[in-house]
């Protein structure tokens, strides 16, 4: 099962290294979404610290979409997808390849996305670099589960870019709350445990979600 | 093979007699007939009977109900008139649930059992109660106006039954964007069952995010916090809705099993 999971995540990333565009495009355009945050909101240093974290999670939500809508898509092309359904693998291992390749690359465009971010909005951010990164691996965690869930469930479908986003953000607000949340107390200098409650809601989310989106996952994928 | 598992399909989801009709004339009716314990349920107490019987509960208990929130139950004494909108807000967000809760149980069942009978009506559930989220949200809204001095809030409850009814708008938009059969019932099925186990998630979150709505005040331990006859009407209310929410969930199930019906009676001609 763990060699097959890898299995599945090497091929993604090998994909990825291969094809270089999807990991460009993803890092520029959350480059671009910085900038009209940047352009679009008040200038004052003051004001720009209170909406930093929503600018953050808003930039990871929107890019992370453009990750999940690939992770499919590509596999559409030649009809690797029956392939990968054919071969001997089950399909739990298949959803958990797939999900962790996609946190992966959440996290290896979000490491060079915080730096950027750090400049253009509040050096603050990359005083907390580590910070942010771990948070970015529990948002990508539950927001990878789902995502993955979803962008197999909508992969035959008309329409499958507008109907993604609706079906994904608003079950994943419970997560946009808690990231917002504990950013919040991490950029205000209590440290991540100044928002327990919400961190604990955080994992669990994680935990619930990749349990369930797992189960589920060979309902989604029938040949 | 195939040709014959969708007749026999089909048949399964058949009675009403606008359906006999067009199986006499396309001579399928001798299929028809293999299917006798239906057939035998049928001639015992048909769709038609219930669906009128609850029909007539249905009309009475709203004359009744309308009876009550305005004749005899008392008029609040700090919201005066505007406080009887909570008898039709109330059972609307109850009905909501309660649609929801069926489309998740029936979801279940379809991956478990895979008949698309429990399809059908998982998809119902979910039609009537994005109808009944939408009025919780607009009686909400007419009723916040004058006692919050506000159209929305963000406060916890009615934030959840926005969330709520985005989610199954989804799932409605995902039904649209598909082609009906069992990969469609699959997918929906699944997004019925996260959208389910979201919901505590999100009312936590939310709670914790912000509050302002007055607590729940039905179910609170204190004691004669609400007037007997409030109470009363409002559980009446409640009850009354319930069943127009069965009443209106056999017809759309039955109107899904017709058109169903017809869609693939038309395809095997087609063939």
């Amino acid at each position: 099962m763990v060699r097959d999971i890898w299995t599945v995540v090497i091929k993604d990333l090998k994909l990825d290294i291969r094809r270089a565009e999807n990991f460009f495009s993803m890092l520029f355009f959350s480059v671009t979404i910085l900038l009209i945050f940047a352009f679009a909101l008040p200038q004052k240093q003051s004001t720009q610290v209170d909406i930093l974290s929503g600018v953050f999670w808003i930039v990871f939500l929107l890019s992370g979409l453009l990750s999940l809508n690939k992770t499919f898509q590509q596999e559409k092309e030649n009809g690797c997808i029956e392939a990968l359904l054919v071969s001997p693998v089950n399909r739990g291992a298949i959803f958990l390849g797939k999900m962790l390749g996609t946190v992966v690359f959440i996290l290896i465009v979000q490491i060079l996305v915080i730096p950027v971010f750090g400049i253009l909005f509040h050096h603050s951010v990359i005083e907390n670099f580590s910070w942010f990164l771990l948070m970015s691996l529990l948002a990508a965690l539950g927001f990878g589960s789902l995502g993955t869930l979803l962008a197999g469930l909508t992969s035959d479908i008309r329409f499958r870019e507008i109907l993604l986003p609706l079906l994904l953000f608003p079950l994943i607000i419970p997560l946009l709350l808690a990231c917002v949340r504990i950013t919040q107390s991490l950029l205000a200098g209590e440290g991540i445990l100044g928002a327990g409650d919400w961190l604990r809601l955080l994992v669990g989310f994680d935990a619930i979600f990749m349990i369930v989106s797992f189960l589920v996952f060979e309902f989604v994928m029938e040949l | 093979m195939v040709l014959i598992g969708l007749e026999r399909n089909s048949l399964r989801v058949t009675n009403g007699s606008n359906i006999h009709s067009i199986f006499n004339t396309l001579n399928l009716q001798r299929l028809f007939l293999k299917d006798t314990a239906l057939t035998l349920i049928d001639r015992i107490m048909s769709f038609n009977k219930i669906s009128r019987l609850l029909g007539f509960a249905v009309l009475i208990g709203l004359i009744l109900d309308v009876l009550m929130i305005f004749a005899w139950s008392p008029t609040d004494s700090s919201m005066g008139w505007v406080q009887k909108i909570m008898y039709i807000h109330v059972p609307s967000a109850w009905t909501s649930f309660l649609s929801i809760t069926v489309a998740f149980l029936f979801s279940l069942l379809y991956l478990w059992k895979r008949r698309e009978q429990f399809d059908i009506i998982a998809l119902s559930a979910v039609e009537i109660g994005v109808i009944f989220c939408g009025l919780a949200l607009i009686t909400g809204s007419i009723w916040a106006r004058p006692t919050w001095n506000t159209y929305w809030t963000w406060d916890a409850r009615l934030t959840t039954t926005l969330i709520l009814f985005l989610i199954f708008s989804g799932y409605l938009l995902l039904r649209r964007f598909s082609e009906p059969g069992d990969q469609q019932a699959r997918l929906s099925a699944v997004v019925a069952i996260i959208g389910f186990l979201d919901i505590p998630l999100i009312h936590l979150s939310v709670v914790w995010w912000r509050t302002l709505h007055q607590p729940s005040t039905v179910f609170s331990p204190k004691q004669n916090v609400i007037d007997d006859q409030i109470l009363v009407t409002l559980i009446f209310s409640v009850s009354v809705f319930s069943i127009l929410f069965l009443f209106l969930l056999l017809n759309r199930v039955e109107l899904e099993r017709r058109n169903r019906l017809y869609m693939k009676t038309v395809m095997t001609v087609d063939e």
